[in-house]
């Protein structure tokens, strides 16, 4: 089925989702074009990583839908696995596979998938890990890098993949505040390409200036949206200006 | 002291008689590991499935069950129960004492082993399974590529130390006289009606044999630790 034509990537209509008694998510209708930049900004327990990991079907949402590329992936006749190579995803805690070496935590799901062949996908992961400043790193196992390097890492995992859009759940609040910077840098680099790509962060500053549109989740939905500057210099929702008011000092 | 020349004159005498009940003692520990491994993984995998109508996971439920009831019932009373169950119920298949024995011994060992296995998966951060799933991999090779050879780390040490302590619940299986260490005592001890001797030297012997062996599992630990640094 397809909804709203072309452009539209992701498209949300009434998710709903709970965990056993607590309603997380209360009926989200939204959609992500192409080559749009989104973030996703509110308090702790507001349900944005939660609508954030519905989007890949992490999460199983209780009822709604969710279109990607004009596939309603909630439908149970669809293999999510195919959709799934096809969305990246950076997690708070990196999530690097510990078992495997730099290299072949990017080269696993490529090859393994039958998208490259090994060479190639050496090649790839060479030239990837050199973008994100880990070309050193290859042979070496995820122990030995810090929490920056590692999301650098689990970053290109996801590139490897060359997916059509890049989901990132608060992927520099488990950081150093040294740290931070350094990510943020890949991921604006990243964004700059024109991937579409969704970010739910606590990083204010780092939301106005790369994003195209803000999301302010609060209470399990969509209580605010809209450009940068309206929903940052110009919020109409009370709860906004509240929740704002708190973390812009 | 008339108690150690007296075990050094024992030891001299029947060394061969402790030397085949610890090769016995030994060879079941081993073969006992070796199957139970074997039924524990499978039984770890029913525990896991997720396979049955609505709620009712059958295969999950019967694996529940047995290891519940195995954990919750002595051992030797578990080798009585085969001991005489089996040459009861299945006759056809002429099963030798020792061999009621091991079974009975691979049914206890496959309970702890079923455990283990569950447990270690378990112990591999769920993270790493949601960063495989996300890049479009199934379950099965997320559980082959990703979850297992770090699982693996988790469930060597305490197969080994399962071994161990196997090594030692062999003795019980000397009630039937099977010809393991514990065993090879009573046999002494009915020939020259000396107790606390030939008790003392089975006693070092499974000692040494537990002492070493646990030394190389923490071995084992350390170099395993040292591997992906």
């Amino acid at each position: 089925m397809q909804v709203n034509g072309e452009k539209e990537l992701i498209q949300v209509v009434d998710l709903h989702k709970s965990f056993g008694n607590l309603q997380v998510l209360k009926g989200v209708t939204e959609h992500i074009s192409k080559g749009e930049v989104v973030s996703v900004i509110g308090p702790s327990g507001g349900g944005k990583s939660t609508f954030l990991r519905c989007l890949n079907l992490l999460e199983t949402p209780d009822g709604g839908h969710i279109y990607f590329e004009g596939t309603d992936i909630t439908d149970k006749k669809v293999d999510i696995n195919v959709h799934r190579q096809k969305m990246g995803m950076v997690f708070q805690h990196f999530n690097v596979f510990n078992n495997l070496t730099v290299g072949k935590n990017i080269t696993l799901a490529p090859v393994l998938l039958g998208k490259k062949t090994q060479a190639e996908a050496d090649d790839m992961a060479k030239e990837l890990l050199e973008r994100v400043g880990l070309s050193d790193k290859v042979n070496q196992y995820p122990k030995k890098l810090s929490g920056g390097q590692k999301q650098r890492l689990a970053i290109v995992r996801a590139l490897a993949m060359e997916p059509d859009v890049m989901l990132f759940d608060e992927p520099t609040s488990a950081l150093d505040p040294e740290m931070v910077g350094e990510v943020l840098l890949v991921i604006k680099d990243l964004v700059k390409t024109g991937l579409t790509t969704v970010i739910v962060t606590h990083e204010m500053g780092f939301a106005k200036e790369v994003s195209n549109r803000v999301l302010f989740m609060d209470g399990g939905i969509i209580a605010e949206k809209g450009t940068p500057d309206e929903v940052f210099n110009h919020p109409q929702n009370p709860r906004t200006k509240e929740f704002l008011s708190k973390v812009l000092y | 002291m008339e108690f150690f020349s007296v075990m050094l004159q024992l030891w001299n005498e029947y060394w061969k008689l402790f030397l085949e009940g610890l090769g016995m003692t030994l060879f079941m520990g081993f073969l006992t590991v070796l199957l139970s491994t074997i039924f524990g993984a499978v039984m770890a995998l029913m525990r896991r499935s997720k396979w049955g109508i609505g709620k009712f996971r059958p295969l999950n439920a019967i694996a529940a069950v047995y290891v519940e009831v195995i954990r919750g019932t002595p051992i030797l009373l578990q080798l009585y129960f085969f001991y005489f169950m089996l040459p009861q119920w299945v006759p056809f298949l002429e099963l030798t004492e020792f061999q009621c024995v091991l079974i009975a011994c691979c049914v206890n060992s496959t309970a702890y082993v079923c455990e283990i296995i569950r447990s270690g998966i378990q112990a591999v951060d769920f993270g790493q399974t949601e960063a495989a799933r996300s890049l479009g991999l199934n379950g099965r090779q997320t559980m082959i590529h990703i979850v297992l050879p770090q699982a693996v780390k988790n469930i060597l040490p305490a197969l080994c130390n399962e071994f161990v302590a196997i090594v030692k619940e062999t003795s019980l299986a000397s009630t039937f006289f099977v010809g393991e260490l514990m065993t090879q005592f009573k046999t002494i001890q009915g020939i020259t009606y000396r107790v606390l001797e030939p008790l003392t030297i089975v006693g070092l012997i499974y000692f040494l044999v537990t002492f070493v062996m646990s030394k190389l599992i923490a071995l084992l630990e350390r170099r395993m630790n040292a591997s992906e640094r």
